[in-house]
């Protein structure tokens, strides 16, 4: 996937995820930032260490989980990471332990012995993601780290790399997950055919959608329902009203906390009884529909 | 295990017959012998190659990636290679090489070991030459293998492995020059006693197998660093 005008600054200590369907250059992106591949023009600098014209240097103070895990067949999973940590620079002494307790903490431990052909898809992904654990490095990269794996496999994944982060860790995640963005991410970068779209705050982010509250809306059957929801539509700050079942709207309003108030005296003034009032916020997914008008996929490779 | 037996069943029968149907004044060893060093260097050859195909299988299988982000420098990575070559050289050559020691018998320690030095040499530049094809065929094996293939069916069959210069037609003879098998099978042979009269001017066997080992694997480097650091990313 080709890049242009992708332009994003990290800052030290966070996590930056970036959020874009399959295609949209991520693993590209990851490739460079890791010397794997060159970039034919614009400039990548990892830690303010050029990846072109000092790769060596990066890749000493980089680790990247990569979104297929590779292993050599016929190796154990504790023999991968004793490898790894030797050649990434571990001491010696620590290795055995430190080994044990990422093995332990992503739930490999019982499968130490089994040769990486025989690991699950999950199983494999959760190594890739152990290799980084163990290297600790200064700038960590992590693409798609919890595909495959199963929902409480996913969790520690995301526990284990918030952990990095608060370690003194800056981390750069790549998927085309929404919960895994909104678990992980101090900032988003929304990707997008190779361009970075916007990147913000998730809170900022949702902000700058219009509407960018929902309010969810049950009232008791009426003779005037369908007067009070032409006068719901009417209330400032109202993007849009759906009707969803009878006398249950939908509602995109602009600020929750300024529209709430007005419905409820509305409905008071008209003596429409209100079942239920749910206020939620919109998706990382809402998001990307709203900058760049499509749908994120959720499909496997970037 | 497979290449010792194919080498020992290759030896004791092929190698017996053939050395009853070829005989000459010139040959004052018998053919055999000549057939067992012949083999050994086609043997390294063919390690050389495997060399080749690990990494092409690594890129191909997706590891490549993997050793790419390992923080070590281009220059170590593709040494480690080599090495890991010479290494499986050393294993896959010590029972063979040894047979045909016995076979030749009366040796002293210092053509054993030149011998080796000199296998060791040709090893590492077919390593770079494999090595090199490997970085320009990394995305597929399949294109390796036929690549290497190719080269093998020339390079072995052009070269002075299995008969002396002196016995091939001309065409033949001068294409054996171009071979690097021609030099180390020669070279090989002059240090384990056979007739010099019927083998290559070893000073110039000795200069075409260092150059050729760090040609290749000074070839095989740069390849490296411009083909697969720097594919293409756009």
């Amino acid at each position: 996937m080709a890049l242009k005008g992708l332009d994003f600054t990290i800052n030290y200590g966070e996590i930056m995820v970036l959020l874009g369907p399959n295609g949209s250059g991520k693993t590209t992106l990851l490739m460079i930032l890791a010397t794997v591949l060159k970039p034919t023009s614009g400039t990548a600098k990892v830690l303010g260490i050029d990846v072109t014209k000092q790769p060596t240097q990066v890749r000493k103070v980089l680790g990247i989980a990569f979104q297929e895990a590779r292993g050599f067949w016929r190796h154990k999973p504790a023999d991968i990471l004793r490898f790894h940590a030797a050649v990434c620079g571990v001491p010696k002494a620590k290795r055995d332990v430190e080994i044990e307790e990422i093995l332990k903490a992503l739930e490999l431990w019982d499968d130490r012995n089994k040769l990486f052909m025989h690991l699950s898809g999950g199983q494999a992904k959760r190594l890739e993601t152990a290799k980084v654990l163990i290297q600790r490095p200064k700038f960590a990269i992590f693409d798609e780290p919890s595909s495959q794996v199963d929902l409480r496999g996913k969790r520690e994944i995301w526990e284990q790399i918030l952990r990095l982060r608060d370690e003194g860790s800056t981390i750069l995640v790549a998927t085309n997950e929404v919960r895994e963005a909104e678990y992980l991410a101090d900032r988003v970068t929304i990707l997008d055919q190779g361009r970075s779209i916007v990147c913000d705050t998730v809170k900022n982010l949702k902000d700058k959608i219009a509407g960018g509250d929902i309010v969810e809306l049950e009232l008791e059957p009426g003779p005037d329902s369908a007067r009070l929801q032409e006068e719901l539509k009417q209330i400032k700050g109202t993007v849009n009203l759906v009707n969803t079942g009878e006398n249950r709207y939908k509602v995109h309003v602009s600020m929750a906390e300024a529209w709430v108030p007005k419905m409820t005296n509305l409905c008071f003034e008209r003596k429409a009884r209100l079942l239920s009032v749910k206020v939620t916020e919109p998706s990382l997914d809402d998001v990307f529909l709203h900058f760049t008008g499509k749908a994120l996929e959720a499909p496997k490779n970037a | 295990m497979l290449e010792w037996l194919t080498f020992i069943i290759q030896l004791t029968i092929y190698g017996a017959l053939i050395s009853q149907l070829v005989t000459a004044p010139q040959l004052s060893a018998n053919y055999q012998q000549f057939y067992a060093v012949g083999f050994i260097v086609m043997m390294t050859y063919d390690i050389g190659s495997h060399t080749g195909r690990h990494f092409v299988e690594d890129a191909h299988e997706g590891r490549l990636p993997y050793l790419l982000s390992l923080p070590i420098s281009r220059t170590k990575l593709f040494l480690s290679m080599a090495i890991q070559g010479g290494v499986e050289l050393i294993l896959m050559l010590s029972v063979p090489f040894a047979i045909t020691l016995a076979l030749i018998g009366n040796l002293n320690i210092i053509s054993i070991v030149a011998a080796l030095v000199t296998l060791f040499c040709l090893g590492f530049g077919v390593t770079g030459v494999m090595l090199g094809l490997s970085f320009i065929a990394f995305k597929s094996a399949d294109v390796y293998s036929a690549i290497t293939v190719g080269l093998s069916s020339l390079i072995i069959r052009f070269s002075t492995v299995l008969y002396p210069l002196i016995f091939l037609p001309p065409g033949y003879a001068t294409a054996a020059f171009f071979s690097p098998l021609t030099y180390g099978a020669d070279l090989v042979r002059l240090i384990l006693g056979f007739d010099p009269n019927i083998l290559l001017d070893p000073n110039i066997a000795v200069a075409v197998l260092i150059a050729l080992a760090v040609s290749t694997l000074g070839l095989g480097l740069m390849l490296l660093q411009r083909l697969v650091e720097g594919v293409k990313a756009g």
